[in-house]
């Protein structure tokens, strides 16, 4: 039975100025003011062109854009549960390659995209995520990374960072760091356990330009892809909205957010500062981290030291687990 | 059969149509308290506002030797400001503008 | 070719799929619905159907895969039992509001604790209110059928439903029986292929499919399906009365009768122990007893005016109950509310009784139907019904 492979290549381009005019994501959608996210969903779309289908688990990235009645998505968008946009986009990938080989729809076959947070890939939807890049469907699995389950107000999950103040991990008396579980890394997950997938890519909303062109390989690559991208969040994070780009930079200068590829085995790393900045430079501007002790910070700084020096090397946490006494 | 009051009937399986260009049903540019203001003698057309702005607000003209703004959704977050390569971009308070869009009573 | 198979209600299920024609199939494997699965993933892999035959990760995922290739335009098929039914439970509601034909085997299984491989209907009848079509098949030639007639029904344009098409669990699903296949020619007469309405994913025709609505909107999004449920009886019967027609069956839409004519009490029961009640009815009306069968085919829409209609003309009826509904209303199972409920408005009232059989794997056996007969009886000769349930085989000596 014939595959249908996809024959558009989408070109990568250099300068900001050499960036598609046309909007996917469009004006009129109730995003917070400078929301990370939303500006991802924005450039992501823009990369990836009219020929794409759109798959938006419950979240933020679902609820704020699509309330109400009305979308900002100028390309077909479904909705899917938070627990299955994998599974959703698997379907849709399906269907088309079934309807083209067929005849029953003549075109190219279009760009699947799925738009799940943090939770939808890692935790309620780690399990449809994953069956999709074991399947090998032709389909790109973005992970916007927010840290918490933000649409809910901001309870905490698997990539919340240790330490982060959220309604579920509030610091009080008995447990003054708020958060002690330290964060699953996404793009890890992904890599290497998946043999069908063969490229797997973090960015950030402060590299934009090194964001849609990485959208563009992914998409150009046949078979399942995965995106871990950084999107920082003012309302949950608790910073001035107009610092979001500020902030996501600052993630990458002190290491607490790594920019690379990983394409058929092999590591390449963009924006790798010579010298990391210390955690506490990004973390003095988030009132999520106001309530850290020097102690706590330093074991975040432990954490981080230990994260940048390889990937794919499990990073051996620097405190004690939960569950034994320290 | 049934009487559905008008303004609240919903589409056939609950599918709407895509949006062109823009999303007139969720008009935002009722949220801002302040709005970005360009001097063009500095700009630079470095793109930062064009490619930052997570309601695209900021766009390249036709023959792209400026930036033009939209009024009608900017939400006034001035990531625009802080981005700005050149200092071109600065906040100005929305109702010192005799276009300046007070919040409306039902806020859609 | 036409021709005469013996399969058993899976291998029935596989070759009326294989015969629509189906775009995408999700599987993942569960006792008793699996072998359905195996007989299309060798269609598949031998080219009889082309067909996308994906490996779900889980009952939910393969209700999620097929919710997302219905949306993109595609005929779709996938199935479970017992507490894989329940796994997906999230996925009914979206798929039936929005509006996608997706058609869902269910051979039935008792819910676990604890697992229990036998036949029970409660797993699918947990899902009645989700707002899909669902209905029992009595033997694989009746499944072969109804996966057909359940395509046609939902895809109708008036319909744009999803479906459950039921079978027993062992008893249909694992037991042979003969089944009439028919020509391509006469599937593709009486199903033409999937036309998607304007709410399909297509690059060249954007859509937004289920933004947020807003909270003033969340009764008109249920009515709107309910809309939908007044008008499909409607479309059951056209589409029956012209599957009859090319296929040569005589089934009536929504209610099998067996020796109903002069019967003064009658069994009301679904899926496959109708087999069985069959020949208890003849061995009683042998003995002078004038009993009957009504089979109900359809649960969902449930076919209230037909059901009051035809069963004010007894004096009894005794309700068959496959499922549980702890707490219920009538303390039992599902069946005699609904049954009660329909006949409520009319002049003329049976009794009205129920049996819980068949359940947990359980056969019915003929004496259990003598019995049951002989306890409506005794009902019917004091003018009441002592109790609105009785356990078949549990009760104590005196019905």
């Amino acid at each position: 039975m014939a595959v249908q492979v996809k024959t558009q290549t989408l070109p990568t381009f250099k300068k900001l100025r050499q960036m598609p005019k046309e909007e996917q994501y469009v004006p009129g959608h109730r995003t917070c003011a400078g929301c990370g996210p939303a500006l991802q969903y924005r450039l992501v779309t823009k990369a990836a062109g009219p020929n794409t289908i759109l798959i938006g688990p419950t979240g933020c990235m679902y609820v704020a854009n699509a309330s109400y009645l009305c979308t900002p998505y100028q390309v077909p968008w479904v909705h899917a549960q938070i627990t299955n946009g994998g599974a959703v986009a698997s379907g849709i990938e399906a269907a088309y390659q079934a309807l083209i080989r067929k005849g029953k729809y003549q075109g190219e076959l279009p760009n699947v995209i799925v738009m799940a947070g943090d939770g939808g890939s890692t935790d309620i939807g780690l399990q449809a995520m994953s069956a999709m890049m074991y399947r090998g469907h032709d389909a790109l699995f973005i992970c916007y990374d927010n840290e918490s389950y933000a649409n809910t107000g901001i309870q905490t999950s698997p990539t919340t960072p240790y330490g982060g103040n959220t309604t579920f991990t509030p610091p009080g008396k008995v447990i003054p760091e708020g958060k002690k579980l330290f964060p699953k890394d996404p793009p890890q997950l992904v890599i290497g356990g998946h043999p069908a997938v063969k490229y797997v890519a973090t960015a950030s909303v402060a590299y934009p330009v090194d964001l849609m062109n990485k959208v563009r390989k992914a998409l150009n690559v046949k078979g399942p892809t995965f995106m871990h991208i950084h999107a920082p969040c003012p309302k949950g994070w608790k910073f001035d909205e107009s610092k979001t780009i500020e902030m996501a930079r600052l993630a990458v200068q002190t290491g607490m957010w790594s920019i690379y590829e990983w394409e058929d085995g092999e590591y390449k790393y963009q924006y790798r500062p010579k010298e990391f900045k210390p955690v506490k430079e990004y973390m003095k501007h988030q009132k999520r981290f106001a309530h850290l002790s020097e102690e706590h910070i330093a074991k975040m700084q432990a954490f981080i030291d230990a994260k940048v020096k390889a990937p794919g090397v499990p990073v051996k946490i620097p405190v004690p687990g939960p569950r034994q006494e320290g | 059969m049934f009487n559905i009051p008008k303004g609240r009937e919903v589409p056939f399986g609950c599918v709407t149509p895509a949006p062109v260009g823009e999303q007139p049903m969720m008009i935002t540019g009722n949220w801002r308290e302040y709005r970005p203001v360009i001097d063009d003698e500095k700009c630079n057309l470095c793109g930062n506002c064009v490619v930052f702005c997570p309601d695209a607000c900021w766009q390249f003209n036709e023959a792209n030797d400026a930036v033009v703004w939209n009024a009608k959704y900017c939400k006034g977050c001035l990531i625009c400001v802080n981005e700005c390569s050149h200092d071109a971009l600065s906040k100005a308070y929305e109702l010192d503008f005799p276009d300046g869009v007070v919040r409306l009573e039902k806020p859609f | 070719m036409a021709k005469e198979m013996t399969l058993s209600g899976c291998a029935a299920a596989a070759h009326a799929v294989k015969m629509a024609k189906v775009d995408v199939i999700c599987s993942f494997p569960i006792r008793p619905y699996t072998a359905t699965m195996m007989e299309l993933s060798k269609m598949v892999a031998n080219g009889e159907l082309d067909a996308e035959f994906v490996h779900g990760e889980g009952e939910h995922a393969q209700l999620s895969v097929v919710y997302g290739a219905s949306a993109a335009g595609a005929r779709t098929f996938t199935g479970s039992s017992g507490v894989g039914v329940t796994y997906a439970f999230e996925t009914y509601s979206p798929i039936s509001g929005g509006r996608l034909p997706v058609q869902m085997m269910i051979a039935d299984r008792a819910l676990d604790p604890p697992g229990d491989f036998g036949s029970e209907h409660t797993d699918a009848m947990s899902a009645r209110d989700q707002g899909w079509l669902m209905g029992w098949s009595e033997n694989p030639q009746e499944a072969f059928d109804n996966h057909l007639i359940n395509y046609r029904i939902g895809e109708d344009p008036r319909v744009m439903l999803p479906q459950f098409v039921c079978q027993d669990g062992y008893f249909v699903s694992h037991i042979p029986g003969k089944v009439q296949l028919p020509d391509q020619a006469q599937v593709d007469e009486f199903l033409p292929p999937y036309k998607p309405g304007t709410h399909v994913l297509d690059p060249r025709k954007p859509v937004s499919h289920g933004p947020q609505i807003r909270p003033d909107q969340g009764a008109i999004m249920d009515l709107q399906r309910a809309e939908a449920f007044l008008g499909v009886p409607q479309v059951i019967r056209e589409v029956v009365d012209s599957f009859n027609r090319i296929f040569g069956r005589n089934y009536d839409p929504f209610l099998d009768q067996f020796m109903t004519e002069d019967a003064d009490m009658v069994f009301f029961m679904q899926g496959g122990h109708a087999a069985t009640a069959r020949h208890a009815v003849r061995h009683l009306r042998q003995k002078g007893v004038k009993v009957g069968l009504v089979k109900l085919r359809f649960v969902r829409p449930f076919p209230t005016q037909e059901v009051a209609e035809l069963l004010s003309k007894f004096k009894g009826v005794g309700v068959i109950e496959t499922s549980t509904s702890y707490g219920g209303s009538m303390g039992g199972g599902n069946l005699l509310a609904e049954v009660r409920a329909s006949l409520y408005d009319c002049s003329k009232r049976p009794l009205t009784t129920s049996f819980m059989a068949g359940l947990g794997g359980d056969v019915i056996p003929l004496h259990e139907f003598y019995w049951m007969a002989e306890v409506l009886s005794k009902a019917m000769r004091a003018g009441k019904v002592m109790k609105n349930v009785y356990w078949a085989g549990f009760e104590q000596a005196e019905a």
